[in-house]
């Protein structure tokens, strides 16, 4: 006997356990789901920002002192400079094609200062042809794939130096392009030299990311590549791909190729190489590089942003939902409150009354996605013939129509009976009554479901999928246009291609941005109705 | 008993003061005429009202008529014949091809099997969580943690569905696939684990209600016959409250189904039924997800958009189903609350 009470109190304890223990594992998933949602949502807000985002600050939204911002500019500028220097002298050695091209233009220019200086005409063909013989022995230096080949050609280019009829020409450049090759040859290996291009290629790729196009560069058209890293966590991946290149080799044969990470110091990358101090410079110069500072971005909130959101915030996203959500609680509060009053103070219990209920019910069930549909095929084709916020916001206004009802009737049923008798018996008409008493008395009660309402609506995607919402673009100035909104917005950057891998703050910002709005909101009723709560159990 | 002397003087002040009172600022009895104004204007603010409320029904019913509106030619082809060949394809064929230039193929079954099976994983997840919580809250939980804890599921209920689907994509989907080696982390189990996390709210808060509807009398009874609190609850309490767990169990699986972003985003969208059939690392194609993805790309007026507001009256249709049935349930739980 005593065995069995035993196993029933353990029975008990189990249950209570695993019951407790069930609230407690939704509570741990709550915190699970917002944590990375809210931390790395206000990596968008608070960051290190870096003089490319101050550039773009400035470009793109307007914002910033121009003089302050011109000055760290020349200094950043400046600090660079040794990083681009070094760049163009390596890839004078490397990049061949370029410098035969060059070389071939210095000779085009020499023979047109020649007819400029006006040469008679022997002497203009003995020294263009003098000119073509050290063209000609300086391309095949750079054609040469072995080091000894390539110095020799070098060395006979190098002995006209002093020939007086080359000296302030376009033709003295060669001795300085010979010079530069011969530093080059004797440092790099040259039948590696296009393993050398395709690795240089990758590095100045990767400096575009960091640093941005170049002064003397043209803006790219798309605003993306204007800047370099916007943010020191951007900036270290980035840099990442510079101080490292990434190659698939095979350590075991017969397996699968693995992935490993290289320094571009590296013998086998750019060790000993002129180009090797690079890596060096760019690594203890950051602070002078990028000047970081800390950041607070609330402008984020109400900040336009560049297509595809690559820079910028979310300010159309916010403005389009609250017009949404505020069109559709237009719609859905007045019809709401009345219905609630009419099953209230007038319905009985009678066939009529149930059809309505079953009616608001099955509203309430319908799944958003048919709204969406049903909005496409109603509000969208027959009644405004386009898609506009008008069908978004009706869409939603009736998505939303059942809480209302169903909260507003909760709340005018939650009035005591004393204060309708009390009024009536004043002699108040029921209208009266239901106006002046009744619904102030109701009133904290429907609005904690006209809060929750709201809420329900800025969060849903579905129903204004088809009927008024875009991606990108800014909120327009009629209700007929089309809005971009928090939720499409997330739902586009989380499953779009690029920026969500580039931009990851961007993705994790705007869903911040909805969450917050959407608990704010939440919180807001939860203190309203336990002050209602309080209230009701004065009595 | 013997009036108190008092003055005439303050007599007569009083008595002109009390006239004051009494008299009053419009006659008592109404004209005919002002009664008839009242008596229509209270019948015709009465049917005002009614006809507002009537915009509910109204909304069903447009809701009804449109999407089935747009459903049926889709269905109506030129014999009676094909008509039917082409319910069957569509309720019957796995293959889902509707774009295809010379034969298209509207064969639905795998994007429904993809819907009910997301929601019955959801489901089996869901419903353990839900109804014990329920219990707790109801029972077990203090007054003051019930206080705490009951907004933390609403705020559990109140998390967008796009947001779910963002962490499904961005935080679940790679930590299944570096966890359990999954060739895709958006399948059936991300989506389905989603799903569960956002019927429980409903679950709780129903079955919660049911529970406390059954009165303190025959929890008492119960206790006072020695039963523990886990008998009591599982033998006397849940037996008593089933009608209400169903409808809660109904309208947690009402969501589910209805459920589009989070699905779409973390269901993989692959038209397959996943074999073998307990596969969960498979990716499906649930059907809300199809309807939002391929409208956006889809012509008005071709059978491919026919097709996809076929999907939705099929969804509506098992949602209106559902909701009777959960209705039927409530409706138990209301009559037994009101003869206790």
């Amino acid at each position: 006997m005593s065995t069995y009470m035993t196993i029933r109190r353990a029975w008990d304890k189990v249950f209570t356990i695993l019951s407790g223990g069930s609230v407690v594992i939704l509570g741990i998933l709550l915190v699970i789901v917002l944590v990375p949602m809210l931390g790395k949502g206000c990596s968008a807000v608070f960051f290190r920002e870096t003089i490319e985002f101050r550039k773009m600050e400035f470009a793109e939204l307007g914002r910033g002192d121009e003089q302050k911002l011109k000055e760290e500019v020349a200094q950043v500028t400046e600090a660079r400079k040794p990083i681009y220097d070094l760049i163009n002298n390596f890839s004078e050695g490397i990049d061949t094609e370029r410098q035969r091209n060059r070389a071939r233009e210095m000779y085009r220019l020499y023979g047109e200062q020649l007819r400029l200086k006006n040469t008679p005409s022997e002497q203009y063909s003995e020294y263009r042809g003098r000119a073509k013989d050290l063209r000609n022995l300086l391309q095949d230096a750079y054609e040469a794939i072995d080091a000894e080949t390539a110095k020799s050609f070098l060395q006979k280019v190098l002995e006209k130096r002093n020939d007086p009829i080359f000296q302030d020409t376009a033709i003295s450049e060669y001795f300085h392009m010979a010079e530069r090759y011969m530093r080059t040859v004797e440092t790099i290996d040259l039948s590696k030299r296009d393993q050398y291009a395709i690795a240089l290629n990758e590095v100045q790729e990767a400096l575009k990311k960091l640093l941005g196009p170049r002064p003397s560069e043209d803006l790219p058209p798309l605003a993306e590549n204007r800047y370099g890293a916007t943010r020191w966590d951007l900036m270290q991946r980035d840099l990442d791909h510079l101080m490292y290149a990434t190659v698939w080799v095979e350590e075991e044969p017969g397996q699968p190729l693995v992935k490993k990470k290289i320094p571009r110091t590296d013998p086998s990358q750019f060790g000993g190489t002129e180009l090797k101090p690079l890596f060096g410079t760019v690594k203890n110069n950051l602070d002078a590089i990028f000047r970081p500072q800390r950041r607070f971005y609330w402008q984020y909130f109400i900040d336009g942003s560049t297509p595809g959101h690559f820079f910028g915030g979310v300010g159309p996203e916010v403005l389009g939902t609250l017009l949404l959500s505020i069109c559709a609680m237009l719609f859905a509060v007045p019809l709401g409150i009345i219905s609630a009053a009419y099953l209230v103070e007038c319905g009985g219990n009678n066939f009529v009354m149930k059809v309505i209920r079953t009616c608001i019910n099955t509203l309430a069930g319908v799944p958003s996605i048919v709204f969406g549909l049903f909005g496409l095929a109603f509000f969208v084709l027959v009644v405004f013939g386009k898609p506009c916020i008008l069908a978004a916001s009706l869409t939603l206004g009736l998505l939303v129509l059942p809480v209302v009802i169903r909260a507003s009737e909760e709340a005018i049923r939650a009035v005591p009976r004393t204060y309708k008798e009390a009024s009536l018996a004043l002699g108040a008409g029921r209208f009266r009554t239901f106006v002046m008493v009744i619904l102030p008395a109701a009133m904290p009660g429907i609005l904690t479901g006209i809060i929750l309402s709201v809420s329900r609506a800025a969060g849903e995607t579905a129903p204004i999928l088809f009927t008024g919402a875009v991606f990108f673009g800014n909120v327009p100035k009629s209700l007929m246009g089309q809005t971009p909104a928090l939720s499409y917005g997330i739902h586009g950057i989380a499953t779009g291609d690029r920026v969500g891998m580039q931009m990851p703050h961007q993705q994790f910002g705007m869903v911040m941005t909805l969450v917050l709005l959407v608990l704010c909101l939440n919180m807001a009723a939860i203190i309203l109705r336990a002050r209602i709560s309080k209230k009701l159990r004065g009595y | 008993m013997k009036q108190p002397d008092i003055s005439p003087n303050v007599s007569v002040a009083k008595d002109t003061s009390l006239q004051a009172v009494v008299e009053f600022s419009r006659p008592l009895l109404l004209t005919p005429g002002q009664d008839l104004a009242g008596y229509i204007g209270s019948r015709v603010g009465r049917a005002l009202i009614f006809l507002i409320t009537c915009v509910s029904v109204l909304a069903v019913l447009l809701i009804f008529y449109f999407i089935i509106r747009e459903a049926v030619p889709f269905v109506t082809l030129e014999s009676v014949k094909t008509s039917l060949a082409r319910i069957s394809e569509f309720l019957t064929s796995k293959n889902w091809f509707p774009e295809h230039e010379e034969h298209p193929e509207f064969g639905a079954l795998t994007i429904i099997v993809g819907s009910i099976y997301v929601t019955v994983v959801a489901l089996i997840l869901a419903v353990p969580f839900g109804v014990l919580s329920a219990i707790f809250l109801s029972d077990i939980a203090p007054f003051t943690v019930r206080e705490i804890v009951k907004p933390v599921i609403e705020l559990l209920a109140a998390i967008p569905s796009v947001a779910y689907g963002f962490f499904a994509i961005v935080v679940v989907a790679p930590w299944l696939q570096n966890k359990f080696g999954f060739t895709t982390g958006a399948n059936a189990l991300n989506a389905a684990m989603i799903l569960a996390l956002m019927a429980v709210p409903t679950i709780i808060s129903v079955a919660e209600d049911s529970l406390s509807a059954i009165g303190r009398e025959i929890r008492e009874a119960s206790y006072g016959l020695g039963a523990t609190r886990t008998e009591t609850m599982l033998k006397v309490v849940i037996p008593a409250a089933h009608s209400g767990i169903i409808a809660s169990i109904i309208l947690g699986m009402m969501r589910a189904i209805g459920e589009t972003m989070v699905v779409w985003m973390a269901a993989g969208m692959a038209a397959q039924v996943p074999s073998p059939w307990w596969d969960l690392s498979q990716s499906v194609r649930p059907i809300t997800a199809t309807i939002a993805q391929e409208m956006g790309e889809t012509p008005q007026g071709t059978p491919h958009y026919y097709s996809l507001f076929a999907l939705g009256v099929l969804l509506l249709i098992f949602t209106f189903g559902l909701n009777m049935v959960s209705e039927h349930f409530m409706s138990r739980v209301k009559h037994k609350g009101g003869s206790a």
